[in-house]
């Protein structure tokens, strides 16, 4: 991993969860709970794009482990 | 082992999943895929797939899945042995299937996780082990996985039989809820393998028997209540030991409607370097007897962009519908920062998925 764009990277994230930083309390999480707040909530949608993608491009990864291989790439 | 859909994998959870779900879910979902180039047709796949999940004894879920892919076509242009072009089509299928179970504690899960996909010429079996520990107030969740596949290559026309591939998958993540309206997720995977990587496929296809990929993802979903919608942001930087350094930005927004609609509109840009072994076209220039090399289109410099819009909607009694289109198109001239590989003819895909659930 280039080390100039995953400083950028971590600096930009960083950065931005700084500025918004107000963990919300117990009846602040209305809008968090919501289905479009989820990450991977539909998990065969999910599935399926990653693994088109891992299918047409050099790698994947990032989401998730232990799915196994298959011969698409 | 051309086959094109999805394992599964060891997901790490967002916030809202620290506690046991009240109700199960299943799930029917069919992909139509189909790429081309130039006007001709390649793959066309054609894969329902199946999940289901059910939590049960108050602290437990069960869940699994199965997918079947049926395919056909050719794979991209140049050199291949299995074409259109020469005469002996692609034509395969692939059965999968995973089960998993997670236990819930009172601040942390366990799940373990198993699957096997099985291919003409290709099976793979993979276990896993995830872990999920979050703070007091529920804002701050960790995970950690781990997972090991033992796969086996036997390609139809015999070049190599028995063939295997060794891999250990890490994951370590965090989910933070920034605010009331904003949650955050940055995860970290190492994949090591060894083995069999080669593409049997392929002229002269030989590649290191060892590879190690790094991937760094960061999401962001940010709730927009004024205008009743979420912005969903990923980017992700990635290292394949191979050569290849990719870089990912993908942003939805998900617009609420009246009736119980959802409308989703999106944009992925990837943009990525050639591995250190591939040559650009004519075959079979650069290839040197004993050293590594490929002319696989997807080790390529390229940039790619996918615009994608779903439709959903929300029934009663826990029915939702949804029907989603992707259009991908891949040029060596839309790579970031500088030349895609020349030569490569541009590669476009579209696929439909539509989906069914029932909460139970």
């Amino acid at each position: 991993m280039r080390p100039v764009a995953s400083l950028a990277l971590l600096l930009a994230v960083a950065t931005l969860a700084s500025c918004a930083w107000a963990p919300p309390r117990p009846w602040e999480k209305g809008e968090l709970a919501k289905p479009a707040m989820q990450f991977d909530a539909d998990r065969l949608e999910s599935r399926i794009q990653e693994h088109v993608y891992q299918s047409k491009e050099a790698a994947s990864g990032g989401y998730g482990v232990g799915g196994g291989g298959c011969g698409c790439n | 082992m051309a086959a094109a859909l999805a394992l599964p994998g060891v997901v790490p959870a967002g916030a809202a999943a620290q506690s046991i779900p009240d109700e199960g879910r299943v799930e029917l979902r069919y992909l139509d895929y189909r790429d081309w180039q130039s006007g001709a047709d390649r793959m066309r796949v054609k894969s329902p797939s199946f999940h289901v999940m059910k939590p049960f004894a108050g602290t437990w879920i069960a869940e699994g899945g199965l997918v079947y892919d049926g395919m056909s076509g050719a794979s991209p242009r140049f050199h291949n042995t299995l074409s259109g072009a020469s005469g002996e089509g692609v034509r395969d299928y692939r059965t999968a299937g995973d089960v998993k179970l997670t236990r819930y504690f009172d601040r942390y899960a366990v799940g373990v996780g198993a699957a096997v996909s099985s291919e003409r010429d290709y099976l793979s079996r993979a276990v896993s082990v995830d872990f999920r520990w979050w703070t007091d107030d529920r804002n701050t969740t960790l995970a950690f996985g781990f997972a090991g596949s033992s796969d086996r290559i036997d390609p139809v026309n015999e070049v190599v039989v028995g063939r295997k591939r060794h891999t250990l998958d890490f994951l370590v993540g965090v989910t933070q809820a920034v605010n009331a309206n904003a949650i955050l997720q940055s995860n970290l995977t190492v994949s090591r393998g060894h083995g069999y990587y080669d593409d049997p496929y392929k002229s002269l296809d030989t590649r290191p028997d060892h590879r190690r990929v790094v991937a760094w993802l960061t999401r962001w979903n940010q709730s927009i209540p004024a205008a009743d919608a979420t912005l969903r942001l990923a980017f992700r930087v990635l290292r394949d030991s191979f050569g290849s350094t990719s870089f990912m930005t993908e942003a939805q927004w998900v617009q609420t409607l009246p009736a119980g609609f959802t409308v989703t509109p999106g944009l992925r840009y990837l943009t990525q370097s050639a591995a250190d072994f591939y040559r650009d076209p004519p075959f079979p220039t650069g290839f040197r007897p004993g050293e590594p090399y490929s002319a696989d289109t997807r080790l390529s410099a390229f940039g790619a962009f996918t615009p994608s819009l779903k439709i959903a909607k929300s029934f009663e009694r826990g029915w939702t519908a949804d029907l989603r289109v992707d259009f991908h198109r891949q040029r060596g001239s839309w790579r970031l920062g500088g030349d895609g590989s020349p030569g490569v003819e541009p590669f476009s895909a579209r696929w439909i998925q539509g989906g069914v659930s029932k909460s139970f």
